[in-house]
């Protein structure tokens, strides 16, 4: 495939998902309202318990990085699981396309609306609880931020791998993942707080390092060595993971009928 | 390098598939039993079965979206498994239940699957409007696929199959739950296909007027075995069904028209004698000037040819 057709059917993909996005009110409420919630709550809980502005500002970076995590996420799932609901999934695997553009694809809008919902959510920390996350520089925002989007779409593509594996009843994971990342990934608390083996699955998860970057820029003294690094080069073997995980699947699909199945 | 094969869009030969359902209690399915079919390039051609019969399976194999478990398939001379890539750029496929994301607008949806094509640009606004003019979709270019009508549904899974200009297309059950008026208008387009671009074309259905009336070519299939492929002429000839020939005659008929050559079986009631023959155009001549010579009265002659219908069901025995 030519580079020009492999951009092509990213932006197929792009353009179908910002359609679809647009038009749906339950897109509004994932980019909106839950993450807004979610925001405000912790930021009065914040208040109420009178923890230090350094601890705050923790919780805070940790609710933010969640739902930013969580509307990419559901992006890239929604890849396949938009043509799951609709059962016209097998469309896409009679074109000449491989899965990478449909995630790719997916995950390129994800990535808009987190941007969208984080720049949202920051203007509110800052209007409502006075914390800058700006403060850490534009850098280390950046980096963070594109943390979160790896870590989004790895979570995204597995996803996707269950779905195309146990069909319409495994798109209960597109929502539960952000629940693993919740405890795991060091959300509301240090992972070191952690008890073994749980502390381990966090040291595994990418998000607690790019999470401990950022904060690091708070006061809080990173407890990782070299944390982007560490969360760079774990991205990229989950990456490869989740991809071949997803490739298999339906291949295995196509093996097992699951594939026509979710089409009729 | 041209093969022999080239001359053929589907070779499949002794395909199997078995369908595994269930994790706890697993279930086998034998939708597919060593069936074997041959398309010419440019023919159409009728899969013709009851429901169940493998012809959903059939497709999906041929197309690319099911791997099969047995047997040898090659479409447009690559095999399609191993050159799988390279196929699904030169066909297409359509079914008669057709689903596509529910806010998407009809060009949309077209113009999404053209991209996945490799279309853009100006190139893929010009193939969307054709489409959408062709099949007479231009009312309703801007209205939600979930707001269409069955028949509007089935033309944009029509125009979506041709977003690329396929060499060879499958249609599964097109005309399912259509109004007359409108299938008659959907069998129209597949001719036109055909006799416009060229297009090879396996189209499943269970209307045997339908295979009659679209087909070169019929191939039929009953629980996962092609039972047999041929012109419909081919098949009515092959099965003995042959021709009716009714005949009023004064007196009654002679001994010798059950003997005669070409003649299968005769039989008389209610003033008929109707002679089951191998080729009505062929022996019917001969039969009146024997008669004729014989000082036979024929009062009234009616020919009737076998219905598709009749060969499956003498097939399905
Ligand atoms: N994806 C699938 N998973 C499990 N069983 C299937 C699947 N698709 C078809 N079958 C079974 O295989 C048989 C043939 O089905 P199908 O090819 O759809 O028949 P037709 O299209 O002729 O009606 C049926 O018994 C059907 O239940
Ligand atoms: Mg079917």
């Amino acid at each position: 495939m030519s580079w020009r057709a492999d951009l092509l059917a990213v932006w197929a993909v792009v353009v179908r998902n910002a359609l679809m996005a647009s038009r749906n009110v339950f897109f509004f409420f994932e980019l909106l309202f839950w993450p807004i919630v979610g925001v405000v709550s912790i930021g009065l809980m914040t208040k109420f318990l009178g923890i230090t502005p350094a601890q705050a500002s923790f919780v805070l970076i940790g609710t933010i990085a969640l739902s930013v995590v969580n509307v990419c996420q559901l992006e890239v799932a929604y890849a396949v699981l938009m043509d799951v609901w609709s059962k016209s999934i097998k469309h896409q695997f009679l074109a000449p396309i491989g899965i990478r553009h449909l995630t790719v694809g997916s995950w390129v809008v994800g990535m808009v609306r987190g941007s969208l919902l984080f720049t949202l959510l920051a203007v509110l920390a800052w209007w409502a609880f006075d914390f800058r996350v700006l403060a850490a520089g534009g850098g280390a925002v950046g980096l963070f931020l594109f943390g979160c989007f790896l870590n989004a779409w790895i979570v995204g593509v597995f996803v996707c791998a269950l779905i195309t594996l146990f069909g319409n009843r495994a798109e209960a994971f597109a929502w539960a993942s952000v629940n693993l990342v919740l405890v795991l990934a060091g959300i509301y608390y240090p992972v070191s707080v952690l008890p073994e083996p749980a502390a381990t699955l966090a040291r595994a998860i990418p998000l607690t390092y790019f999470l401990d970057a950022y904060r690091s820029h708070f006061g809080f003294a990173s407890e990782f060595a070299a944390p982007i690094a560490t969360g760079l080069a774990l991205s990229v073997v989950y990456a490869v993971v989740a991809h071949l995980a997803f490739y298999a699947s339906v291949q295995r699909a196509r093996r097992t009928g699951l594939l026509l199945k979710m089409s009729e | 390098m041209p093969s022999p094969a080239s001359a053929l869009a589907i070779d499949a030969r002794e395909v199997a598939k078995t369908f595994r359902s269930g994790w706890l209690r697993p279930r086998e399915t034998a939708a597919l039993r060593g069936a074997t079919l041959a398309v010419p390039r440019g023919a159409i051609v009728g899969l013709l079965g009851p429901n169940g019969a493998g012809k959903t399976t059939f497709l999906s194999i041929l197309a690319t979206l099911l791997i099969p478990d047995r047997g040898t398939v090659r479409v447009l001379g690559l095999d399609v498994v191993r050159d799988s890539m390279a196929l699904r750029r030169r066909l297409n496929m359509a079914s008669g239940r057709p689903s596509f994301l529910w806010s998407l607008r009809v060009a949309e949806i077209v113009a999404f699957y053209g991209r996945l094509y490799g279309l853009s640009g100006a190139a893929l606004r010009a193939r969307v409007d054709a489409l959408i003019e062709q099949y007479e979709l231009t009312p309703y270019r801007r209205v939600p696929y979930s707001e269409l009508s069955t028949g509007l549904k089935q033309r944009v899974a029509l125009a979506k199959s041709l977003v690329n200009d396929p060499e060879l297309l499958f249609l599964d059950e097109p005309t399912l739950g259509l109004d007359p008026d409108v299938s008659m208008r959907v069998r129209a387009h597949i001719a036109a296909l055909r006799r416009e671009r060229g297009v090879t074309i396996l189209l499943t259905t269970h209307y045997m007027r339908e295979a009659e009336e679209l087909c070169d070519e019929v191939a039929f299939i009953k629980a996962g075995r092609i039972l047999d492929a041929g012109t419909p002429d081919e098949l009515k000839r092959r099965i003995g069904l042959g021709d009716v020939i009714a005949l009023r005659l004064e007196p009654a008929a002679p001994a010798w028209l059950a003997e005669a050559p070409g003649v299968l079986r005769c039989a008389s009631a209610d003033g008929w004698t109707k002679c089951t023959v191998d080729d009505a155009e062929k022996r019917l001549p001969d039969l009146l000037r024997q008669l004729f010579a014989e000082g036979v009265t024929v009062r009234n002659v009616r020919v009737r040819e076998p219905e598709l219908e009749e060969v499956f069901v003498e097939l399905a025995r």
